[in-house]
């Protein structure tokens, strides 16, 4: 498989900024830096929260043409990226309902692989099942 | 379909990145490949499972693969196994 291949890429969505930066750099570097994981945590003034315009920007920088997988951090985020994906009516970007470490973990290393968008938010959604110990 | 199997010692406990690396390698080949260490057996393409092997410097861990690319899978992945784990992480 290509590195030159688009790979789906992936927007985490937190709450809080640091928590965002601080997974995706984890999933990145688990994932071996191939992949594009872009955080979107906290609202535009730098608060706790989330922001529809820090999604949709992070949704632009991720989507390298084989689709972008959104996981939020608890559910009020999804509230957030819901109302925006129905004004953006792209079926190449997916929100997927997974724990927000390990399922990011977990779909920068499948995305890494060269797994297509429904193969990397399954595995997202795997590590529902995923014992640490 | 050829099945194809190896073993090695770890140098090094198999941390997060090597994890990722074994899973990332063994995601590209089309065979099913799994990895064994002590009594436990996960999917190699699953880097939560691998992590979840917890598997330690010293111990023996051997990867199992099935399919049409199985010999190839083997050899990347022990070699993957074998290098990263030197590196920790």
């Amino acid at each position: 498989m290509s590195q030159l291949a688009p790979q789906v890429g992936i927007v985490l969505v937190s709450h809080s900024a640091r928590l965002a930066e601080g997974a995706a750099d984890l999933a990145s570097q688990v994932g071996g830096g191939t992949v594009t994981v872009v955080a979107a945590g906290g609202t535009d003034d730098g608060g706790l929260g989330t922001s529809a315009a820090k999604v949709a920007s992070a949704l632009r920088r991720a989507d390298e043409g084989a689709g972008v997988l959104v996981l939020p951090d608890l559910g009020s985020a999804v509230l957030t990226v819901r109302a925006l994906l129905e004004d953006l009516r792209d079926a190449s970007v997916a929100l997927v309902d997974a724990p927000f470490v390990e399922g990011a973990v977990a779909a920068t290393v499948t995305a890494a692989a060269g797994a297509d968008l429904k193969s990397v938010a399954r595995a997202a959604e795997e590590a529902w099942h995923a014992r640490k110990f | 379909m050829p099945a194809s199997s190896e073993s090695i010692t770890l140098e090094g406990d198999l941390h997060a990145r090597p994890a990722g690396a074994l899973a990332v390698a063994a995601g590209r080949f089309t065979a099913v490949v799994c990895v064994t260490a002590g009594a436990r057996t996960v999917d190699a393409k699953s880097v939560l499972g691998v992590m979840g092997l917890g598997a330690t410097s010293g111990q023996r861990v051997t990867v199992t693969a099935d399919g049409p690319d199985a010999e190839e899978a083997v050899a990347a992945l022990i070699a993957i196994l074998g290098d990263a784990t030197r590196v920790g992480g």
